[in-house]
């Protein structure tokens, strides 16, 4: 493996040099279920320069979260490419890191033990070991809280925790599986801001999948929307706003209403290639 | 009246209306004297066998014997749960043993142990060590496979080995079960050691003693090792309760 420790450069800066680039080819993605191959993801084609930070929406069901345990390679079965920087994933990596809807801290670890075991297999000087920690509880808005347990902490504040440990290690990439998903309306906001900030300190590539168009919107500087069964990209949005962003923007808006208007589209009848599922129809409503 | 005053006022009721009872019964004749000895002299033996340092004596003596058994049942089960947590050939042969031979109750084992290994110390401590086996064995076994594989997921992205899943995840996850399973231990290491007091003599213990003071027709003495008994087991198990509060204090209250 290679060293996954390397030199960032200040976030905002671009270049040759710059490292995180993710590049997606023909990626398929197939389950056996009671016996019949189940498609989850057909060819996927999507590339990811450094630094960016790609949303990805959805429905249920069209593969978007098997994409990123496949990035962070907690499933390796797939057919087609995912590189990151020319490298073959095959595998987790401290080079990739992942963020679960539920925050997944260790309840017997304090928040800083939580975000020191990140680190358990990287060679690391002591002081170096401690300076990262601190600096990243500083990151998430912790510092206080470091000898907190995970019990003790609010919703946001376990999910910033779990931002925290997973960016310790100065992942290239890092995936982000509804992150905000089971925080309450108001916390959800305000985390978004967090995370917007924290994106734009720590320079990482993201991506991050989501239920909320807003949510996308408001932090993607691309939005790949994916329709289900199979799961495929529908169509890719480029958000071309700067950061940090005003939610209030109408460009916002008006990308939202056409994203909205995607996903509920029915599927054409002049497709041909989309078989509706008998168990799922939906022939209720009147096609469009 | 406060919430606390109350719940302990509560708690008091029923023994006093015991002893009240009780002391009535005494004074019903010279045979219900015997059976139920006055509560005076139960209280005058007792302050004589603390002040000759004999309740002291047998009480300590019981209590060395279930703490030792209580170390080397409760190691023996911790070690075997986890083998059998983590290999499962071994708790396809084992487990079936285990639940087979728990179904003996420990006095059940009397005329075998008595026969192999007389009715020394020895004797006397692989009963009681037997009492405290079964449930760590069990609650280790079963904390053991409790482990949640989201966490282990997490093992996973930030490559431990297989060592340090069992050392991070494993091991830490299980412990709640682990101490369910020594607690029970204490309780059952204590009943058993009393139990083995009485039918096997001793130097020393409270069972021995209880036995002693039966032969001698000493009902007040049998009342005070009864008391000691149920008073002693009864703090152990809130000092264990309180060990187990501050080492697993990363636990949420129950009911939060």
């Amino acid at each position: 493996m290679t060293d996954p420790r390397h030199l960032r450069e200040p976030a905002g800066t671009t270049g040759p040099s710059r490292t995180g680039a993710v590049r997606i080819a023909g990626l398929s993605k197939r389950y056996a279920m009671s016996g019949k191959s189940m498609t989850v993801l057909d060819d996927i084609n999507l590339s990811i320069r450094p630094g960016e930070f790609v949303s990805i929406v959805g429905p249920s069901g069209c593969g978007k979260s098997t994409l990123l345990r496949l990035i962070v390679g907690l499933d390796t079965d797939y057919d087609g490419e995912i590189r990151l920087d020319d490298t073959r994933v095959a595998g987790t990596g401290l080079e990739r890191g992942l963020v679960f809807q539920d925050h997944r801290l260790f309840p017997w670890m304090t928040v800083a033990q939580n975000v020191e075991v990140a680190l358990l297999n990287q060679k690391l000087p002591k002081e170096r070991r401690e300076r990262l920690i601190a600096e990243h509880l500083a990151l998430v808005g912790l510092s206080d809280f470091g000898e907190a347990y995970p019990h003790q902490l609010s919703g946001g504040m376990a999910q910033r925790a779990a931002i925290a440990r997973a960016l310790v290690n100065e992942p290239r990439v890092l995936a982000l599986d509804e992150p905000l998903g089971a925080l309450d309306a108001l916390t959800r906001v305000k985390v978004q801001a967090e995370l917007q900030r924290i994106w734009m300190e720590a320079g990482t590539t993201m991506i991050m999948v989501t239920h909320d168009v807003d949510e996308a919107l408001f932090l993607g500087d691309r939005v790949v929307v994916m329709s289900p069964r199979p799961g495929r990209i529908a169509r890719v949005v480029d958000v071309d706003l700067p950061h940090p962003r005003d939610r209030a923007s109408p460009l916002l808006h008006r990308l939202k209403d056409e994203i909205l208007g995607e996903l509920t589209r029915e599927p054409r009848e002049e497709d041909g290639t989309l078989v509706s599922f008998p168990a799922r129809s939906s022939h209720s409503r009147s096609p469009s | 009246m406060s919430l606390r005053l109350r719940s302990v006022s509560l708690a008091l009721l029923f023994p006093a209306l015991v002893l009240g009872w009780w002391e009535w019964e005494s004074r019903q004749g010279a045979g219900h004297a015997y059976a139920f000895a006055p509560l005076e002299q139960v209280a005058r033996s007792f302050v004589e066998m603390l002040l000759d340092g004999r309740l002291l004596l047998h009480a300590g003596a019981s209590l060395q014997r279930a703490l030792t058994a209580l170390l080397i049942g409760g190691s023996i089960g911790i070690a075997t749960g986890i083998a059998m947590g983590l290999w499962r050939p071994f708790d396809r042969t084992a487990g079936p043993i285990v639940t087979t031979m728990r179904q003996v109750p420990i006095l059940g084992w009397l005329p075998l142990v008595a026969l192999w290994f007389g009715n020394g110390d020895g004797a006397k401590l692989l009963l009681v060590s037997l009492s405290a086996f079964y449930p760590t064995v069990l609650n280790t076994q079963k904390g053991m496979q409790a482990v949640e594989g989201k966490l282990a997921e997490v093992g996973r992205l930030y490559g431990f080995t297989r060592l340090q899943s069992l050392r991070l995840i494993a091991w830490p996850s299980a412990l709640p079960l682990i101490f369910t399973g020594i607690s029970q231990a204490l309780a059952f290491a204590w009943i058993a050691t009393i139990g083995v007091e009485l039918l096997f003599s001793a130097t020393a213990g409270l069972g021995t003693e209880m036995m002693a003071a039966q032969v001698a027709a000493r009902t007040d003495v049998v009342l005070v090792c009864v008391a000691c008994v149920g008073v002693m087991g009864f703090a152990l198990n809130q000092l264990f309760a309180l060990l187990r509060a501050r080492l697993l204090r990363w636990q949420p209250a129950p009911g939060n």
